[in-house]
C-alpha cells in the first residue's frame, strides 16, 4: 500500500525529470543552491564558534610581552612597550596534547581597545595581566580596562573563562592576589555606578554598557560573573632574573585546564 | 598616527625612526641632540635593506616563534655600516686655498687693481650743474700748473703701489678733462679749450615753465596717421584667431572634465596594462591577477587615494593642516605593506584612515569625572573645574548642564562667578542657580542646597574670586566648585596672562578648554596658544595644561565633526563632554566609532 502510495509520486518524478519544464527545473536547482550554501554557511560557522585563541590583556608595562615569550620559548627577551599583537600557537603540556593560540595585545590606551574588538570574538580565555608593584597607584585605571573587557557584548554572551594574573611577584613590595581582588572588587563597585551615571552616548547607546556587572542591590563580587574568573600570582622574569626559569606554574596549569 | 614627523627629541636624545610595513618593523636610531649628524637618514636606510635582506627567511616562514627564538646577529654589521657612514660624510676634504702665484689677482699689473677713492668725485663732477663746471673751469686752471709738475710724479711713482691723495686727484682731473675735450691735448693747453667748452655747452633749463612742451619732445617726428611709419608685418590670421570653427560672436562655456569615475576604484593595473593592449580577453585576465595576486603598496598607488581622501576631510571640517598630517602618517604606516587577496588600495587606506581617526579619539588618560569626585569627597576636599574658552562657546550653559548632571548624582555644587567682565555673567549664572535649585529642592536631598552661587560683583580679580570661593566651599564642605572665567580671545596677551595666573594660583582639579564644533581650522590656534598661554606663565616645574575639551554646539552640525578630530589632535586631551542644546539634558559623552563613522561616510 505504501509502494502503491509512492508510485504516482514516484511516476511524477520521473515524468517532470524526463520532460524538463525549464521553471520547475530552475526553481528546484535553486533550493538546492540555498541547501548547500546554508551548509556550507553552517559549518563554517561551527568552525569559527570553536574558539581556539587565548588572549593577554593588560595595561602597559604589566609584563604581558614577557610572559607571552616564556610561555613559548622560555627564554627572557628585553622588550618593548608593544604596538601591535603578536600571535603563536602554544602546546600545553600535558598529555592531551592540546594546543592554543596565544595572542599578545598591546596595553597601550589609545590601541587596546581597537585589538580588542578585533579578536575578542575568537577569544576562548582572556588573562588579565596586572603589575602587583604598581597596582596601588594604578589601581583605578586597571578597573577601568577590566570593566570595559567585562561589560563588553561580545565577552559576556562567550563568557570566557578569565583569569588575573598578578605578575611581578619577584619584586618584594608586590601586592598578594587576594588584596588585589579584594581591592578590584571595592573598585569595580564604585565603578558600575559611576559609569552607569555618565552622560548617555552621543548616538543614543550607553556608554557603561546597558548591561549591569554583577546583581544589584549587593556589593561586587567577582562570583557574580557568568564567567569563571581565577587569581593566580606568577613572575615572568622569575626569581632567578633572567637566566632562571619564570615562575608561573598556576599560569600553565589554567591553561592546560582552558585547552 | 602622527607618523608624518619622524624624529623625536627627548631631553638630550633626538631619535628617527624608519617602519618597514612589510615585515612590521621598526627602525630607531638615537644620538645626541647637540651633534647635528648629517649621515642619519642614510645610516638608517642602509640598516633597513641591509636587515631585512640578511633575515628576510627568519621573517618570512617562522612568524613569530621565528621572531622570538632568532638571535639577530647583527653587531657587526652595525658598526661596519655605521663606519661607512661615517666616512661618507667626511669624504669631501676641506678646499685647500690656492697660493698666491696660482690666483689671478698675481697676474695683473699693479696699476689697474688700484681701487680710488676718485671714482666717486669723478661721478659727481659730472653731475653738477652749469655753476659747478664752471668752478670746476676755474680750479682745472690751477691744477694744470701742477699737473704739469705732478704728471711726472705720477709716472715715477706708478711702480710704486702706493700714491698719494692729491696725486689721485689731479690723475682723475686729467681723466676728465681728456674725456671732455676732442683733441686729446696736453694739460697746459687746458684754459683754451676751456673757454671753447663753456661756448660750446647748451645750456639745460630744468624749469618747466619757461620752456614748453616742444622743447622737451624728443620723439620723432609725427607718424600718427601716416602708414608709413610702422611696417605692416606678417599676420598670420590662423594662429591669432585659433578656432577656425567657431562661430563669429558666440561666447562659449568653460569646459571641464570630470574624472571621478576614473579614480573611483583604483586597481592596482601594473600587471594589466600591457595586456590591456593586447587583447579584452587578455586584459580581464590581467586585471583579475592584479586583484588576487600579492603587490606591496607604492606612494603613487596611494597618492590619489590619499589626496581625496584629504579633501574628503576638509570639507568634514579637520583643520587643513591636521589633515594634511594625518594622511602623511597613513601613507608612512602603508608604504611597502603586502596587500591581502582581493583588497583594494582605496578600501587599505580608509581602513588605516579609520583606525587612525580612532586612534586619535581614544582618550590617553581616564575620562571618569564622578570617579575622581568621589576621590575627592573622601579627602573632604572640594574637586575644581574651571572652564576656559574663546567669547561665545558656551561655557557658561555648559556649566549649568554639567551641574545639573552632578546634582542628579548626589553632588552639591558651588559656582564661582569669576566672569567679572561681561555684563549679565553674574545675573546669568543667578537664574541657572534658581531653576536648578527649583528642579532639585533642599528637601529631596536631605535639607542641604545642591548648588549655590558665589560671586562678588563685577570689574574684580578673577583669580581671588575663584579663591575666597574654594575656601568657602572647602569650609561649607561643597563637593564640586565649577569656575566660571571670562571669554577670551588667544591672541589678547593680558587677558591670557590673567587666565594662566588664575589656574596657576588656584590649582583646580581639572581644567576644561570649551570648544565650538563649528570652529575649523581657528581650533588649531585657540588651542595652540591657550596652551602655550599656561605653559608660560606657570611657575611650577610641570605646569598645568588643558586636561580635557568640552565641545558644545554638537546639534548644529550635522555630519560635519572634524573639529572634534583638530582639537584632540592638537591637545591628545580626551572629549570630555559634548553638549547637544540649550535645555539641562543635553549633555553626553563622546563615542569615538559614531564620530568616526560620520566623519568617513561620503
Amino acid at each position: 500500500a505504501m509502494a502503491g502510495r509512492l508510485e504516482p509520486h514516484l511516476e511524477a518524478l520521473r515524468r517532470e525529470l524526463r520532460a524538463p519544464d525549464p521553471a520547475v527545473l530552475s526553481v528546484l536547482l535553486a533550493l538546492l543552491a540555498v541547501a548547500v550554501t546554508l551548509l556550507i554557511w553552517r559549518f563554517v560557522q561551527g568552525r569559527r564558534s570553536s574558539r581556539k585563541a587565548v588572549l593577554l590583556l593588560g595595561l602597559c608595562d604589566a609584563g604581558k610581552t614577557l610572559l607571552f615569550a616564556r610561555l613559548l620559548t622560555g627564554k627572557y627577551r628585553d622588550t618593548q612597550t608593544s604596538i601591535t599583537d603578536s600571535s603563536a600557537v602554544y602546546r600545553v603540556s600535558n598529555d592531551k596534547n592540546a594546543n592554543v593560540t596565544l595572542i599578545d595585545l598591546p596595553g597601550h590606551e589609545s590601541l587596546r581597545l581597537q585589538f580588542l574588538e578585533r579578536f575578542k570574538a575568537a577569544a576562548r580565555a582572556i588573562v588579565f595581566v596586572v603589575d602587583s608593584v604598581a597596582f596601588q597607584r594604578e589601581v583605578k585605571d586597571v578597573a577601568e580596562f577590566l570593566y570595559q573587557v567585562l561589560v563588553d557584548s561580545t565577552v559576556l554572551k562567550n563568557a570566557p573563562a578569565l583569569l588575573i594574573a598578578c605578575n611581578k611577584q619577584d619584586v618584594t613590595m608586590a601586592k598578594s592576589a587576594k588584596l588585589i581582588q579584594q581591592q578590584l572588587e571595592k573598585e569595580l563597585n564604585t565603578l558600575r555606578v559611576t559609569r552607569s551615571a555618565a552622560p548617555t552616548s552621543l548616538d543614543g547607546s550607553a556608554t557603561g554598557g546597558s548591561a549591569q556587572l554583577g546583581k544589584k542591590g549587593k556589593d561586587f563580587d567577582f562570583s557574580q560573573l557568568p564567567m569563571k574568573v581565577e587569581f593566580v600570582e606568577c613572575s615572568a622574569r622569575g626569581s632567578k632574573g633572567e637566566e632562571g626559569d619564570a615562575d608561573f606554574e598556576g599560569l600553565e596549569k589554567w591553561l592546560a585546564k582552558v585547552a | 598616527e602622527r607618523g608624518s614627523n619622524n624624529s623625536f627629541t627627548h631631553e638630550a636624545l633626538t631619535l628617527k625612526y624608519k617602519l618597514d610595513n612589510q615585515f612590521e618593523l621598526v627602525f630607531v636610531v638615537g644620538f645626541q641632540k647637540i651633534l647635528t649628524l648629517t649621515y642619519v637618514d642614510k645610516l638608517i636606510d642602509d640598516v633597513h635593506k641591509e636587515f631585512r635582506d640578511k633575515y628576510r627567511n627568519e621573517f618570512q616562514q617562522k612568524g613569530t616563534l621565528g621572531l622570538l627564538n632568532g638571535t639577530f646577529d647583527f653587531k657587526d654589521d652595525f658598526m661596519r655600516l655605521l663606519r661607512d657612514a661615517e666616512e661618507s660624510s667626511k669624504v669631501r676634504a676641506p678646499t685647500v686655498m690656492k697660493t698666491f702665484e696660482q690666483s689671478l689677482k698675481s697676474q695683473k699689473t699693479v696699476k689697474c687693481m688700484i681701487e680710488t677713492r676718485g671714482e666717486k668725485p669723478k661721478e659727481k663732477v659730472k653731475n653738477k650743474k652749469n655753476k659747478g663746471s664752471k668752478k670746476e673751469g676755474t680750479e682745472a686752471v690751477a691744477a694744470p700748473g701742477k699737473a704739469s709738475a705732478g704728471d711726472k710724479q705720477p709716472s715715477a711713482a706708478g711702480d710704486r703701489e702706493e700714491l698719494t691723495k692729491d696725486e689721485i686727484l689731479q690723475k682723475n682731473r686729467e681723466e676728465f678733462f681728456k674725456r671732455h675735450m676732442k683733441a686729446g691735448e696736453k694739460s697746459g693747453k687746458s684754459p683754451k679749450p676751456e673757454a671753447q667748452k663753456e661756448k660750446g655747452k647748451k645750456p639745460r633749463v630744468w624749469d618747466l615753465g619757461n620752456s614748453n612742451a616742444k622743447v622737451l619732445d624728443y620723439s620723432n617726428s609725427a607718424t600718427n596717421g601716416s602708414a608709413e611709419a610702422c611696417p605692416v608685418e606678417e599676420f598670420d590670421p590662423d594662429t591669432a584667431l585659433g578656432d577656425r570653427n567657431r562661430e563669429p560672436g558666440r561666447l562659449y562655456d568653460l569646459e571641464y572634465e570630470s574624472d571621478d569615475e576614473a579614480e573611483e576604484e583604483k586597481v592596482i593595473q601594473n600587471p594589466s596594462k600591457p595586456s590591456a593592449k593586447k587583447g579584452g580577453l587578455g586584459g580581464m585576465f590581467g586585471m583579475l591577477k592584479g586583484l588576487v595576486g600579492s603587490k606591496s603598496l607604492t606612494r603613487e598607488d596611494m597618492d590619489p587615494v590619499l589626496e581625496k581622501m584629504k579633501d574628503h576631510l576638509i570639507a568634514k571640517n579637520v583643520a587643513a593642516e591636521i589633515a594634511v598630517q594625518l594622511c602623511e602618517s597613513v601613507a608612512k604606516k602603508l608604504e611597502g605593506k603586502v596587500m591581502g587577496t582581493f583588497t583594494t588600495v582605496t578600501s587599505t587606506v580608509k581602513q588605516a584612515l579609520q583606525e587612525a581617526l580612532v586612534q586619535i579619539l581614544q582618550p590617553q588618560r581616564r575620562v571618569d569625572v564622578l570617579r575622581d569626585v568621589m576621590d575627592a569627597q573622601r579627602h573632604h576636599r572640594p574637586y575644581v573645574v574651571t572652564f576656559c574658552g574663546v567669547n561665545g562657546v558656551g561655557k557658561s550653559t555648559n556649566l549649568a548642564k554639567i551641574s545639573f548632571w552632578l546634582i542628579e548624582n548626589g553632588f552639591s555644587v558651588l559656582i564661582a562667578a569669576c566672569d567679572t567682565f561681561r555684563a549679565g555673567a553674574v545675573e546669568q549664572l543667578r537664574t541657572h542657580t534658581r531653576r536648578l535649585n527649583a528642579l532639585h529642592p533642599p528637601e529631596s536631598h536631605g535639607g542641604r542646597t545642591m548648588v549655590q552661587l558665589y560671586e562678588k560683583g563685577y570689574g574684580k580679580d578673577a583669580a581671588g574670586i575663584a579663591m575666597e570661593a574654594i575656601s568657602y566651599a572647602r569650609n561649607q564642605g561643597f563637593d564640586v566648585v565649577l569656575v566660571d572665567t571670562a571669554g577670551r580671545m588667544q591672541d589678547n596677551a593680558p587677558l591670557m596672562t590673567a587666565l594662566a595666573k588664575l589656574i596657576a594660583v588656584n590649582a583646580p582639579d581639572l581644567v576644561l578648554f570649551v570648544g565650538e564644533a563649528l570652529v575649523g581650522n581657528e581650533a588649531v590656534d585657540q588651542l595652540v596658544k591657550f596652551n602655550k598661554a599656561l605653559a608660560d606663565h606657570s611657575m611650577a616645574q610641570t605646569p598645568r595644561l588643558i586636561d580635557g575639551i568640552v565641545l558644545t554646539k554638537f546639534d548644529t552640525i550635522d555630519d560635519k565633526v572634524g573639529a572634534a578630530i583638530s582639537m584632540t589632535y592638537i591637545t591628545s586631551k580626551p572629549i570630555v563632554f559634548v553638549g547637544t542644546g540649550q535645555t539641562y539634558c543635553d549633555l553626553r559623552s563622546l563615542n569615538a566609532k559614531a564620530v568616526v563613522a560620520a566623519l568617513m561616510k561620503a
